[in-house]
């Protein structure tokens, strides 16, 4: 397992990169501030990725990127929670997630 | 034979990944987007289990495809986005993006390729132990990770209560 594992190191890491790459473009292209999320999520999950790789090829011997692996997706639960609970007040007040349309401190 | 089916599973896996997080990020129906984002989050986890560590597998379903993805699909389902189908952009702004996530991938994959990683020797590529993990996660010398944890522990503790007191205001009128 190791040695097909090693030699498809860089893949590993274009492969996390694109997924990034992915998450960027929907952040910038979505007007739905649940699709900006859903594309921020690929892009952490992406990052996580980058980690568990590093830490089972580069450095199989320690634990550090699964930690910061474990870290990332407790962040992002974290994060889901509260970007839901502005989602759900902000469409109570505006009924609408549309996020081109939210310029009320935009200086006119 | 074996290292046949592992390249395999390994494409297959990546190519499943790829293709559903570009449906995520394109596709009209936020709903969907989800779905094809739960999809990702099931590829990401088989990835994880052909890179050995079975534990962050194991986590990668439980919070992220078994919270996460469901706390999304409540969101869409509150808001009523899933019924609406999302407005695209302006196609400048599409190729502006395509551009700059574009370049980004491009400018990191190059510097990736040329980069040359010592790669750890085959035999000693083991499968990560969850108790070494959380032997470092109580490990409070050097090098452990105990208070990181503590405060992870904390930050979630005040984006529930955090959560909770924002989605709980009334609408301006509805206070009255």
């Amino acid at each position: 397992m190791g040695t097909i594992l090693a030699s498809r190191f860089q893949e590993w890491l274009v492969l996390s990169t694109l997924l990034f790459s992915v998450g960027m473009y929907g952040v910038l292209t979505r007007r739905n501030a649940v699709g900006i999320l859903i594309s921020l999520e690929l892009a952490l999950n992406a990052a996580a990725l980058n980690f568990v790789v590093f830490n089972s090829l580069i450095a199989p011997s320690k634990v550090d990127g699964s930690v910061m692996a474990i870290f990332i997706i407790a962040v992002a639960a974290a994060e889901v929670v509260v970007a839901m609970a502005i989602f759900v007040s902000l469409y109570r007040h505006r009924r609408s997630l549309d996020v081109t349309g939210m310029n009320a401190l935009k200086d006119r | 034979m074996i290292q046949t089916i592992s390249n395999l599973l390994f494409y297959l896996f990546a190519l499943i990944t790829l293709f559903f997080a570009v449906v995520a990020v394109t596709s009209t129906r936020i709903l969907r987007a989800a779905v094809a984002l739960m999809m990702v989050l099931l590829g990401t986890s088989a990835l994880y289990v052909i890179l050995g560590a079975h534990f962050i597998a194991g986590i990668q379903v439980l919070v992220y495809v078994g919270g996460i993805v469901v706390l999304l699909v409540f969101a869409i389902m509150l808001t009523q986005t899933n019924e609406l189908i999302e407005l695209p952009c302006s196609t400048g702004r599409r190729i502006a993006a395509l551009i700059g996530s574009g370049f980004f991938g491009l400018i990191t994959c190059s510097v990736l390729l040329a980069e040359h990683f010592k790669v750890a020797t085959p035999e000693k590529i083991v499968a990560a132990d969850a108790a070494e993990l959380g032997r470092s996660f109580l490990n409070y010398g050097p090098g452990g990770y105990a208070i990181p944890f503590e405060i992870i522990s904390l930050l979630l503790l005040a984006a529930i209560i955090g959560g909770i007191v924002i989605a709980n205001k009334l609408h301006p009128e509805e206070a009255k």
